[in-house]
């Protein structure tokens, strides 16, 4: 069986994050380089009809940060759910090169296992960690962002394929489910479906919410950030390995949802969302120790490296004066 | 100078007094009540739109505070509007906006409609070379040589010595159940990722999105737009590739960079709206006779529904499938033409023909 690939997120910075950044350097950081907690978010994978040609267009598995992501009271946009992360400003570009990298993404990891292992608690699974060095006189920002996604050994491997989640669900159970998630959106969910109407609860409740509830009616569902048909998006490696390390006596096949219709169907297009079964391997020996965990961006020409935002032509007066007409 | 200019504009706006008064229909201005029912109604209808409140120490106090402009992200532009090149062939491509009322004068033109690229122009896409220019200090030439379109200007290609070398490989070990970004193409779906579009068509498509906003602005008593863009690789543009996805007739001239009202710092590129109101007003006039019409029809006696009359009537009738009753108030006359919450609906469309390529108008699923 093929094995589960899963589209990585890919980071989507607004360039008013990096005019809070430099606000916040100048006014508040200064030179401290403490590690400092912002937010983010993501929403349910889009597709785009290219009218030219006809075809659906995936766009991109993407993690935004924007102005917001600094504040405390961070909320989430409509239709998108919010992810944590750890930032870390550097002052120089030395610093910025030398960091311990892969201490700081061993450290975030550990984080998501712990909570998982003591609070079961889901929020943090899609906890990101985000480096960067400004270079306030130049405009340029060099950042590199990680997603910590636990390696399952052996692999998930998929049965029979993604297909199209209204093959497996009615119109009127979708439909169900897509009220229940336009009430409050969770990142993470379980539907049990041996009922009139498609139950949704939030995903710690699995051991009692699924407790006398056959397999075959049970769905664990994730807002999908991926449009791609046979790639779900990267939240649901954390959550199977959730799903996986807390209850493994249920969990060795499940069923799973990737919804991504936070919008309902309009005429002409179907639902968006996929259905699959997955299988987990059997594992050499049972361990709690933390699994070994991948998720490093890669940059604009597809190696493992820093991406630079240059906000020159769009920050420096001195450009903007040649702009202007 | 342009810094003077943006003063001076900035004062302007402050001295000007709010508009109370609507008369949306007699000049296609609208007040700042009108303004915020308007976008009630289109977040309302299309969740993609949502309110923001911006920096509270640049909100305007004649809108909520929590409802100072309006933004959508990610809006998706498959291609360059430079990449449409026009020719004569294409003028019967032309298509009338004409909103209902066929057969009048002074419709406005939407020229880039469904128009494929050339083929040529997909494999070079509109790559203007740099205008050899003597005169670097400056000037107009200088201007234009460092915006040319399409080109591969000096803030395109990025100066590798200033990427910190420091790709580090040996960081984590390949992961077989990472998806590599061109797994998608071989499946039979028929959906492409963006990412591989070109490969996969050899069909140059770059994917760029747009965080596109809405605001208010107090002097022209009209709504005005916002773009903010990314390439593909999520890069923010600079000014000069954003020019590529505005039609070449407004590029440089009502599209131009300036400080987003909204906060301390950002700039974004923005249609300027002085001949906004002139536009609305047209379109807003030929719309509102047929949807007049359309409401004496219908509270004359029944009508039976054809298709065309249908999609007309959904601007002026209120509860006409049931939950189409938007969440704003209104006045229960029975013959009221237009209401001005669709203003917003009606300026997407308008905008759509400045940025052809740019999919600002998620309303024409309705």
């Amino acid at each position: 069986m093929p094995i589960v690939q899963f589209a990585p997120f890919s980071s989507l910075v607004q360039p008013s994050f990096w005019h809070e950044l430099t606000k916040l350097k100048i006014d508040v950081l200064k030179l401290s380089d403490e590690s400092l907690s912002i937010h983010g978010h993501y929403s349910a994978g889009k597709t785009i009809k290219d009218r030219e040609t006809g075809n659906d267009i995936a766009l991109g598995c993407n993690l935004s940060v924007g102005e917001d992501a600094f504040s405390k009271e961070f909320h989430a946009p409509p239709n998108a759910v919010p992810a944590t992360g750890v930032f870390k400003n550097y002052n120089t570009i030395e610093e910025f090169k030398a960091a311990d990298k892969t201490a700081l993404f061993n450290k975030v990891a550990d984080e998501i296992w712990a909570a998982v292992m003591t609070n079961k608690d889901p929020s943090i699974l899609n906890r990101f960690l985000l480096i960067a060095y400004a270079d306030l006189k130049k405009y340029k920002y060099y950042y590199w962002f990680a997603f910590p996604g636990f390696v399952a050994k052996p692999a998930w491997e998929i049965t029979d394929g993604w297909r199209a989640a209204d093959t497996v669900l009615s119109y009127e159970a979708m439909k169900a489910i897509h009220d229940d998630l336009a009430k409050s959106l969770k990142p993470y969910f379980l539907v049990r479906t041996n009922g009139k109407v498609p139950e949704v609860a939030s995903v710690e409740r699995y051991e009692d919410f699924f407790a006398g509830v056959p397999p075959s009616s049970q769905l664990v569902g994730f807002l999908d950030p991926s449009a791609i048909p046979e790639n779900p998006g990267w939240p649901l490696r954390n959550l199977l390995a959730y799903l996986r390390s807390l209850s493994p006596a249920t969990t060795a096949s499940l069923r799973v949802l990737c919804w991504r219709d936070t919008e309902p169907p309009h005429a002409g297009s179907g639902w968006r969302s996929r259905f699959g079964v997955v299988e987990a391997g059997v594992p050499q020996e049972a361990t709690d120790a933390r699994p070994s965990a991948v998720g490093w961006e890669k940059n604009v020409q597809g190696k493992l490296g820093p991406r630079v935002a240059d906000l020159a032509p769009m920050m420096d007066p001195t450009r903007l004066a040649d702009q202007a007409v | 100078m342009h810094a003077i200019q943006q003063q001076f504009w900035s004062v302007r706006e402050y001295l000007s007094p709010v508009l109370r008064e609507s008369k949306f229909k007699e000049h296609g201005r609208i007040t700042p009540e009108e303004f915020v029912a308007a976008g009630d109604f289109l977040t309302y209808k299309f969740p993609v739109w949502a309110w923001e409140k911006g920096d509270p120490s640049k909100a305007r106090d004649y809108l909520p505070a929590d409802k100072q402009y309006l933004v959508t992200r990610g809006v998706p532009c498959l291609r360059r509007a430079t990449s449409l090149v026009y020719t004569d062939a294409d003028e019967e491509a032309e298509r009338m906006l004409s909103f209902g009322d066929e057969g009048k004068e002074d419709e406005w033109v939407e020229t880039h409609a469904g128009r494929p690229a050339l083929s040529e122009s997909a494999a070079n896409p509109g790559v203007i070379d740099d205008i050899p220019d003597d005169d670097a200090a400056g000037g107009v030439t200088g201007g234009i040589a460092s915006m040319s379109l399409g080109g591969k200007g000096a803030e395109e290609t990025p100066d590798l010595d200033e990427i910190p070398d420091m790709e580090e490989d040996d960081l984590e070990a390949g992961d077989e159940a990472t998806a590599a970004p061109n797994t998608a193409q071989a499946t039979g779906t028929g959906v492409i990722d963006s990412s591989q579009v070109e490969v996969a068509k050899g069909n140059l498509l770059q994917v760029r999105t747009y965080d596109v906003m809405i605001t208010y602005d107090k002097y022209y008593q009209t709504p005005r737009i916002w773009l903010l863009g990314y390439d593909e690789n999520r890069t923010p543009l600079t000014p000069s590739q954003i020019f590529q996805d505005v039609s070449a007739d407004h590029a440089f001239k009502t599209v131009t960079i300036e400080p987003f009202p909204h906060s301390a710092s950002l700039q974004a590129a923005s249609v300027h709206p002085c001949k906004h109101a002139n536009v609305m007003k047209k379109v807003i006039e030929r719309m509102n006779s047929t949807v007049v019409a359309d409401q004496l029809r219908q509270s004359s006696g029944p009508v039976t529904p054809g298709t065309k009359e249908k999609k007309k009537g959904w601007f002026g009738r209120k509860s006409a499938g049931g939950k189409e009753t938007p969440q704003t108030p209104g006045e229960e006359d029975d013959v009221e033409g237009m209401r001005v919450d669709f203003y917003l609906v009606v300026f997407l469309k308008f905008i759509a023909s400045i940025v052809p390529t740019i999919e600002v108008d998620s309303t024409t699923a309705m």
